[in-house]
């Protein structure tokens, strides 16, 4: 698997000069480098203007597999993709999936990403049971138990504490390639009430996620849960992707309303298939986007962000219909969002951004000084309830902000690899202004 | 289940390392042969997650024709076979160093027609079944260029031999596929950052050798483009083509 662009992150919009190294099983020698997976992260925590990228995505084999315990160890360069596909015939899934499969478990691991089942089953980090680690000032890879310090730094480390080269992942029976899905729409009265109860009836489900019409004042959304189940032997691997984005989308295409039209025929759409069950190819369930290549230039040559935050459980139902209020009072264009309730299951990783709450994540395209502003007062209303931003899809948030979402940030610099730096981490742990 | 054995000789290359992938997903028997034993027991180990019911692996010097010869004598009899190494000479280097000119050609021409020949050999002894065997060249074989004489050199004498092995063993039951990649996006290729559309990438080109294999085909271009675009190549005059800078 390649990434489709060496130097830009997945959000594109801006570009940077590197140097390019790619992992081998020797010594590293660049300074100054950062290791990238597959650069599916949409903003600049994958990038390292200046310095060097260490490419690890062709490392990427797949070393052991105890079909007993259901325990996959391979190199952190594979891709979640290719794990899926050669472990699905055999009756294993991933334990955590991501809206991409296209991530490597190294950056799976950087950033501890999370999933539909974050309420039953965590962040990706909780399934790591161990790791081999390469740092620079060791001079060598030493292989990291679940229980030791540096561990911890490296489940959402963003990267940061080392190369990680192989690791060992726990994966999860499952009775076949399919996912049995149930389609139910909710909201229209303006806040999220009627969201959380549906959740919250939902707990039982393994997979629940929320699509919210942020640009309509009722707030009106399409609720999907879903459970893993048999399906034909077609499905154990997906089709390839029919469609691409050919070339970016041109910017009169990308505002407001646009927006608004696309998230009123999303929802019609999905209006049809209230209530219903069916079942899906689980690829479908979990990677829409993932079968048209290139999605990212729908957005344009401008780039988009994703601007992602949680809010804990206490303060969601007042707090996340007021910020998505004010973003669509400041005419901040957004289209469809993602609206998820995390559950309690605490993740190794000290960084880790996921915690008990609900979480937004909302696309918006090329932001401009207005947006940006808009952004900067919606992080303060996320920091006065102790939320959080998730680095994995910001280019944007200020050192201030960032240092008070993740106040512990000075151990992770404590425990960086002096050589691993990256665009992300120096702008956020500049001087808070 | 196939527990037909397939041969790959160079498995640590890039095509060589997704040919197997796809081969192991089919649960093929696999035996693998390159001179990096650490990277050969991933690659090994990879195939054998992958559902691959056996692996075998050798490790020896690719280019010393007595290891070839024993090789070839002794390893379970494949039915399909992959030559798939290759060194990108740099021809600036080679233009001043001899001894590194010979070692290009002796590596990307000579070792490579004596496995095509030693497996070719050892697949005829069983008459009832014989084999396929896919040479990996090159386009650049096609027509010596200024930019990588000495590669294209090696992968022109290459392609040569494989014709010539092809209608040796036509009559008894060995095939032999010649193929010829454009540019693929591989370490080899690594240090060529800005790729554009002519790029292919490791895992499409060895989906077409297999199919290639599977097909029973003589020559193929992967991707099929490149033949149009060598038909092109090679029917400019030599007298334009000496001071075209490719």
């Amino acid at each position: 698997m390649n990434p489709q662009s060496l130097d830009q992150p997945w959000g594109r919009g801006f570009s940077a000069k590197h140097s390019h190294v790619f992992a081998s099983h020797q010594a590293i020698s660049a300074k100054n480098f950062l290791p990238r997976g597959l650069g599916r992260s949409y903003g600049d925590l994958c990038v390292n203007d200046g310095g060097t990228l260490l490419h690890t995505f062709r490392r990427d084999r797949l070393l052991s597999f105890d079909d007993v315990h259901g325990v996959l160890t391979c190199e952190a360069g594979a891709s979640l993709a290719d794990i899926a596909e050669a472990m699905l015939p055999r009756g294993w899934f991933l334990p955590v999936v991501p809206g991409t499969r296209y991530v490597t478990v190294g950056g799976a691991i950087a950033n501890d990403v999370h999933g539909k089942n974050h309420h039953g089953g965590g962040t990706f980090g909780r399934f790591v049971k161990s790791c081999a680690l390469y740092r620079t000032d060791w001079e060598s890879t030493q292989q990291l138990a679940a229980d030791d310090e540096m561990f911890h730094g490296v489940i959402g480390g963003l990267g940061l504490t080392g190369v990680i080269r192989e690791a060992s992942v726990q994966l999860k029976r499952v009775p076949g390639p399919g996912i049995e899905q149930e389609t139910i729409l909710f909201g229209g009265d303006g806040s999220i009430d009627n969201y959380l109860a549906l959740d919250e009836a939902s707990k039982p489900w393994e997979y629940t996620v929320g699509w919210i019409d942020t640009l309509d004042r009722g707030l009106r959304g399409v609720f999907f849960r879903g459970r893993h189940c048999d399906g034909p032997d077609e499905w154990l691997s997906p089709r390839s992707a029919k469609l691409t984005v050919p070339f970016d989308a041109p910017r009169w295409l990308l505002g407001r309303w646009s927006a608004k039209t696309f998230n009123s025929l999303y929802y019609r759409a999905n209006s049809l298939r209230t209530a219903r069950r069916e079942t899906i190819p689980l690829w479908q369930y979990f990677f829409p986007l993932d079968s048209v290549n290139h999605w990212n230039r729908a957005y344009g040559k401008r780039g988009f962000i994703q601007y992602q935050f949680v809010v804990p459980a206490a303060a969601a139902r007042e707090t996340v219909p007021r910020i998505l209020a004010h973003l669509r009072e400041a005419n901040v264009a957004s289209y469809l969002a993602v609206i998820k309730t995390f559950g309690d299951m605490p993740s190794p990783g000290f960084m880790s951004f996921p915690m008990a709450g609900t979480t937004v994540a909302l696309d918006i395209p090329a932001p401009d000084a207005h947006d940006r502003r808009a952004l900067d007062r919606a992080d303060a209303m996320v920091a006065d309830v102790s939320g959080r931003v998730y680095p994995a899809k910001d280019a944007r948030m200020s050192a201030t902000m960032y240092q008070r979402f993740f106040p512990q940030w000075q151990e992770l610099e404590a425990m960086r690899d002096p050589a691993i730096s990256s665009s992300f981490w120096r702008r956020v742990t500049q001087t808070a202004d | 289940m196939n527990d037909t054995n397939i041969v790959v000789v160079g498995a640590t290359s890039a095509v060589a390392q997704a040919a197997i992938r796809q081969w192991a997903q089919r649960k093929q028997a696999l035996t693998l042969i390159a001179r990096s034993a650490s990277e050969l027991e991933r690659i090994a180990s990879d195939a054998r997650v992958r559902s691959a019911p056996s692996v075998v692996t050798i490790i020896g010097d690719l280019t010393d024709a007595t290891f070839i010869a024993e090789t070839a004598r002794t390893m379970n009899l494949p039915r399909t076979a992959l030559v798939a190494y290759g060194s990108l000479s740099d021809s600036a280097r080679a233009d001043t160093d001899a001894a590194y000119l010979a070692a290009e050609l002796n590596t990307n021409f000579v070792s490579a027609a004596l496995w095509a020949q030693a497996l070719a050999e050892r697949m005829a002894t069983d008459s009832a079944t014989g084999g396929t065997i896919a040479v990996i060249s090159s386009v650049a074989g096609d027509r010596g260029r200024g930019s990588n004489h000495a590669y294209g050199a090696a992968k022109a004498g290459l392609t040569a031999f494989c014709s010539g092995l092809r209608a040796r063993m036509a009559a008894r039951r060995v095939h032999v596929v010649t193929i010829k990649p454009g540019f693929i996006d591989t370490p080899m290729t690594a240090h060529i950052v800005k790729k554009g559309a002519l790029w292919a990438t490791p895992e499409a080109v060895a989906a077409g050798i297999i199919h290639a294999i599977d097909k029973k085909r003589d020559v193929v271009y992967l991707p099929g483009f490149w033949r149009l675009i060598m038909l092109i190549i090679k029917h400019i005059p030599e007298r334009i083509f000496k001071r075209l800078k490719l």
